[in-house]
């Protein structure tokens, strides 16, 4: 093996609320002998056999394919999205990147829109209702023509693919100090804006999904850009700013008018 | 109870008019009556929420349930390499015919010839709905779309989005699916989970669901209930699936009567990262597309201490090309996956366990650049450090077989319909499409065809074509099945013992992995099912579940999963133990070649064997004869 | 709603009219320190500017409505959307760090973190600033040429630590402002985006250096700003 097999000790600070309406406070816990070559949540597996076996309840959090691309997973880890590495995934952060004897504080995802469901779990419904007020393309099965009747720049669909890269786990909105979830939302926007299957639709999707995410209650962008640095997909706030020029060529030279649901 | 007769209700006439024939013959509902009929779809990964939007979109009442927090999530969205179809854009002699011929020798000639035809036809307009859905497929620098190649095929016709293929394709129906909620032609329930069927005269007419936020159990009724909750890998506990993959709705189903077939068919995949730990929660996949620049070998000599860099060219055993040239390191998944097994077992494994092999970048690197290596598979590289700590532009990857797809499923005639009236069944849940071996970039393109293009037109035939009567969530059997599934769950929540749900988990996927893994035999799968009873008894009187079933309880969820895997497993084994031959996934070592290849008994076994449920006594094997007009049956051969 | 109010509205809409306000007063201080640099030239170079911007009402009317009301617009809409953003998250983290690895402050000193701070700081400065050039209020300027005004003012002591914070808290706001405005209406490319970073930042230096520069030299070399006589007499 090129790396050594450790074995940590740490301490936990874990944030335990009951439900949505309970105050919540952080608990501490001693975790032994984790390997460095466990991933986080695999840690978490640990402290979590600890607590059942003792006949306490475990720590809720949310998580499914454990390779990071489902996007289900999600905690601040020591005041950072997803942990200290870059383009990571809660689940692909690995117990190499700590020391023993550390402290580790594990917070929920902090936003009014992103309730607290239980403990580390929040509720990210939010982020659907955006992409169904508009982040589509209007066809429907059946109707479409050949694959290859529209010729698509390779670069055009390779800067596409970077925002649909998204994997809609919310680090941005964590992350951002205004609790903005325009990093998510403009993924989506530049997706399809960038696309010739977009553009019909993309004065109304652009000004209906912006109507959508104030909605909701996520604060605005100011560009302080922390998004991108805790985006596990490595979206860029290059989407953003395509936003903003879609949103205010939409406004000012189309006929859109935003429509919302609300919740 | 008498043997019941399994009918595919496959139409006549020639293979390639079948499907035509067969739209042209089934009932259709009138548009103003689509908004008299509710459809339930539980899953929203590729087949669910495909046909959840285009059912929408025709104009049902559509209730899309699935247990993770959005529908974004289904695990559909981890395929990484790519769609077949066969649209033969590269000129390369692909054709709908070569399509169907590669999946159903892929198959190891255990599927049915109908269906698979039915799936390469379809194959063509997947790629251009995706397309149309502003899916960004990789493009030549033309601007058209570009294809590569996967296993088990001579021709190039996968299509791709770098290395997150299934990403791109289900937030694509995903979008689709919004749209349909949207126009308030869908109501979506994330967090649910299905616990049990809902039949009323035999017929399927709703669900019972748990929300898994507040724990209240929850009915629905339908006209007709589709069920695309995909495989049943994380049976094996350690498998690619992601974690909250279950087999609870199929098995929920397959206990109020719908058979279940095959479900000895399990792929093992030959190229994920080898297990580290007995902490490891689960196994992480390297899609097969790199075996098109990456090599497989093992070291000539088994205690060969040097770094792989450091091993030249002629102390390494490139087996597969060795032994397959023809098809070289792109034989289909359970040859490489076998043959990996094969030079481990004779102790030429790498690693530390031994249970490695090498996949080598060296010579594409060398050839086409680190850059074009890198835009081909950076994320797969990058996934790849990130588990290991390893630079696999420095040093080769280490890989392992590991438990995938699940060939197997609920049995589906050719509507795809179960042998409960009104329950469909797409997807990976379904047994229909692949055989005993699925190739690579099929499973996408299944369920896509299953809820894009086929379940639209065979849910509306059952619809019209059948007197439902009127039904709602009233009915008697709505609470009596509801009751039923409240107890199952307080009863677990009753037991309090000492053991947590994971550690049954783990024991249960040890004896599968053990016993029902790559290599099977009659003695281990006899004992096999001794174990599983075993466990399956302790579980019941051992399993400690804190907190209480009337909030999230996430211990609560996998333990009714894990209840569920216990019973299913053992079904599994008599599967295996009853298919006296080799073939496709399923390797029994009574039945192999001098030369070690899978050896099949096509006079006695070419058929679907689908299990019925008996209560309180064992499942009872049925069979569906398989009829091969127009292929010939041969030994698979890739060499 | 109306397409114009759904935009004021919006958070995105919002932003666009603070960028463009903010752009604007960026221009400001770039044709306002341009004017006071003649101070360096000499008493009568920026005596003949000062004359000449005062020659024409009209002009000098609109420009102070303009300037007033893109200053009261960003004033309005920070507030505002500070306190949106602030109550977008109730419960706060009991741990922050920044993921950027590109950050040369801690976020507690970071200019976009400490928008509000500085900007605050600028708002009171320009309070003074109003209150001293254009009120004249409590200097007893009388008789005097604007650049011996000038040259009074910034020699005060008082003044030294008022305007050198107010000409830093400005450097450092439109440090992340000019960067963070051009975002926001949209320019950002690949080829250019490193680039508006980087003007950006030395704008941001000017800001402060060429501002403060104005009390801090008259501290330095008193003579410099005794521009008695200079006007009727000239060299």
């Amino acid at each position: 093996m090129s790396h050594s097999d450790q074995n940590l000790n740490l301490t936990l600070r874990v944030w335990r609320q009951d439900g949505p309406s309970d105050r919540g406070r952080f608990v501490d816990y001693k975790v032994n002998g984790i390997s460095t070559h466990m991933s986080f949540l695999e840690m978490l597996d640990v402290l979590n056999e600890q607590l059942v076996a003792a006949g306490e309840e475990p720590v809720a959090f949310d998580h499914d394919c454990r390779e990071g691309i489902c996007g289900t997973c999600g905690v601040m880890i020591n005041g950072q999205a997803h942990g200290p590495d870059n383009e990571t995934t809660t689940c692909q952060l690995h117990m190499r990147r700590f020391k023993s004897g550390q402290t580790i504080v594990i917070e929920p995802w902090r936003a009014n829109p992103f309730p607290v469901i239980k403990d580390l779990a929040v509720d990210r419904t939010a982020f659907d209702r955006i992409i169904e007020s508009g982040g589509f393309v209007s066809v429907n099965t059946g109707q479409a023509q050949d694959g290859n009747c529209l010729p698509i720049p390779r670069q055009d669909q390779e800067s596409s693919l970077d925002a649909a890269a998204c994997i809609g786990c919310g680090a941005c909105v964590a992350a951002c100090k205004n609790a903005s979830a325009m990093l998510f939302t403009s993924a989506k926007v530049s997706h399809l804006a960038q696309l010739p299957q977009g553009d019909p639709e993309r004065s109304q999707r652009v000004v209906n999904m912006v109507a959508q995410m104030d909605e909701e209650g996520f604060g605005g962008c100011s560009n302080t850009y922390e998004c991108e640095a805790a985006c596990p997909a490595g979206v860029s706030v290059e989407h953003i700013a395509r936003l903003n020029r879609e949103y205010i060529k939409a406004s000012f030279c189309s006929t859109a008018v935003p429509a919302t649901k609300s919740k | 109870m008498s043997q019941m007769e399994l009918h595919s209700d496959v139409p006549g006439g020639p293979l390639s008019e079948k499907w035509e024939k067969h739209r042209n013959e089934m009932k259709l509902v009138s548009p103003n009556n689509k908004r008299r009929f509710d459809i339930i779809v539980v899953g929203t990964g590729l087949a669910g929420a495909a046909a959840a939007a285009s059912l929408g979109e025709l104009g049902y009442n559509v209730k899309a349930f699935c247990y993770q927090d959005s529908p974004r999530r289904a695990h559909s969205i981890a395929a990484q390499g790519g769609i077949n179809a066969a649209k033969n854009y590269p000129n390369d002699g692909d054709s709908v015919h070569r399509l169907f011929y590669d999946t159903i020798k892929g198959g190891d000639f255990r599927a049915r010839e109908a269906n698979v035809y039915r799936l390469a036809e379809v194959s063509g307009s997947i790629i251009d709905q995706c397309v149309a859905q502003g899916v960004p497929f990789a493009r030549e620098y033309g601007g058209l779309l570009a294809n590569r190649t996967f296993g088990g095929a001579q021709v190039s016709r996968t299509f791709y989005c770098r290395g997150q293929t299934g990403q791109q394709l289900l937030l694509g129906a995903y979008s689709s699916l919004m749209r349909q909620v949207s126009a308030g032609k869908v109501k979506m329930y994330p967090r649910r989970e299905m616990l049990d069927l809902v039949t009323v005269d035999g017929m399927a007419r709703g669900i019972v669901c748990r929300n898994l936020k507040t724990g209240e159990f929850e009915t629905h009724a339908a006209h007709a209930v589709l069920v695309c909750t995909g495989g049943y890998g994380n049976a094996f506990y350690l498998s690619t699936n992601a974690k909250g993959c279950n087999v609870t709705a199929a098995w929920r189903c397959h206990k109020r009567g719908a058979f279940f077939a095959n479900p000895c068919f399990t792929q093992i995949h030959p190229t994920c990262i080898p297990v580290k730990g007995d902490y490891q929660s689960k196994l992480t996949l390297m899609s097969e597309s790199l075996r098109n620049d990456g090599r497989v070998w093992v070291p000539k000599d088994p205690n060969d201490s040097r770094a792989p860099q450091d091993i030249p060219e002629e102390d390494r055993d490139y087996y597969l090309e060795r032994r397959y040239p023809a098809f070289g390191n792109m034989v289909p998944r359970d040859v490489a996956s076998r043959a990996a097994k094969e030079r481990c077992d004779e102790g030429y494994g790498i690693g530390e366990t031994g249970m490695a092999v090498y996949l080598d970048f060296r010579r594409a690197i060398q050839e086409q650049g680190e850059d074009a290596i890198r835009s081909k598979y950076g994320n797969l590289f990058h996934m790849y450090q990130k588990i290991t700590d390893e630079n696999p532009y420095k040093t080769p990857m280490r890989i392992y077989p590991a438990v995938h797809y699940t060939m197997g499923g609920l049995w589906v005639d050719y509507n795809l319909e179960s042998t409960i009236p009104g329950l469909f069944v797409l997807g990976e849940a379904n047994f229909s499409d692949h055989g005993a071996n699925r190739l690579g970039a099929s499973a996408l393109m299944q369920g896509l065809a299953d809820g894009y293009f086929i379940a639209p037109y065979t849910v509306g035939h059952h619809l019209a074509g059948r007197t439902i009567k009127p039904v709602t969530t009233a009915h008697p059997r709505f609470e009596e099945t509801k009751n039923e599934a409240k107890d199952r769950v307080d009863k677990l929540l009753r037991i309090n013992g000492t053991r947590t749900v994971q550690s049954f988990h783990r024991e249960l996927g040890q004896i599968m992995w053990d016993y029902c893994g790559m290599a099977r035999n009659a003695q281990g799968l006899n004992q096999a099912i001794d174990k599983i009873r075993l466990i399956r008894e302790q579980f019941w009187k051992q399993i400690r579940i804190p907190g209480s079933g009337e909030s999230f309880n996430q211990q609560l969820e996998m333990a009714g999963r894990v209840a569920d895997f216990l019973e299913f497993a053992e079904v599994f084994a008599q599967d295996a133990l009853t298919r006296e031959e080799s073939c496709g996934g399923h390797f029994r070592e009574e039945h192999q070649t001098s030369e070690g290849e899978a050896e099949r008994d096509d006079e006695n076994f070419t058929h679907v064997a689908a299990w019925e449920h008996v209560p309180n006594g064992e499942a009872k094997r049925h069979v569906e004869p398989l009829e091969f007009e127009n292929v010939e049956l041969t030994t698979r051969s890739y060499k | 709603m109306s397409w114009l109010t759904g935009f004021l509205k919006s958070t995105v809409g919002r932003k666009f009219v603070m960028a463009l306000t903010g752009l604007f007063l960026c221009f400001f201080l770039v044709v306002h320190l341009s004017g006071n640099l003649l101070l360096y030239v000499g008493g009568e170079a920026y005596d003949k500017y000062a004359h000449a911007l005062h020659s024409n009402e009209e002009f000098l009317m609109l420009a102070e409505t303009l300037l007033f009301a893109a200053f009261a617009l960003h004033i309005v809409l920070a507030f505002t959307t500070t306190w949106e953003n602030k109550s977008a998250r109730k419960t706060g983290y009991r741990k922050t760090e920044s993921k950027r690895d590109d950050r040369a402050f801690p976020l507690l000193l970071a200019p976009d973190y400490t928008m509000m701070v500085t900007g605050l700081v600028g708002m009171l400065f320009l309070i003074v600033h109003i209150s001293d050039f254009k009120l004249e209020f409590g200097w007893g300027l009388e008789d005097m040429t604007p650049a011996q005004k000038a040259g009074l003012i910034v020699s005060d002591g008082t003044r030294l630590i008022i305007y050198m914070a107010g000409a830093i808290a400005l450097g450092i706001h439109v440090s992340h402002g000019l960067a963070s405005a051009c975002q926001t209406i949209g320019f950002n490319h690949p080829k250019y985006t490193a680039g508006i970073q980087l003007v950006s930042r030395i704008f941001g230096v000017v800001v402060a250096l060429g501002f403060s520069s104005f009390p801090v030299m008259a501290q330095m070399y008193p003579e410099w700003f005794q521009f008695v006589g200079t006007v009727t007499t000239g060299h």
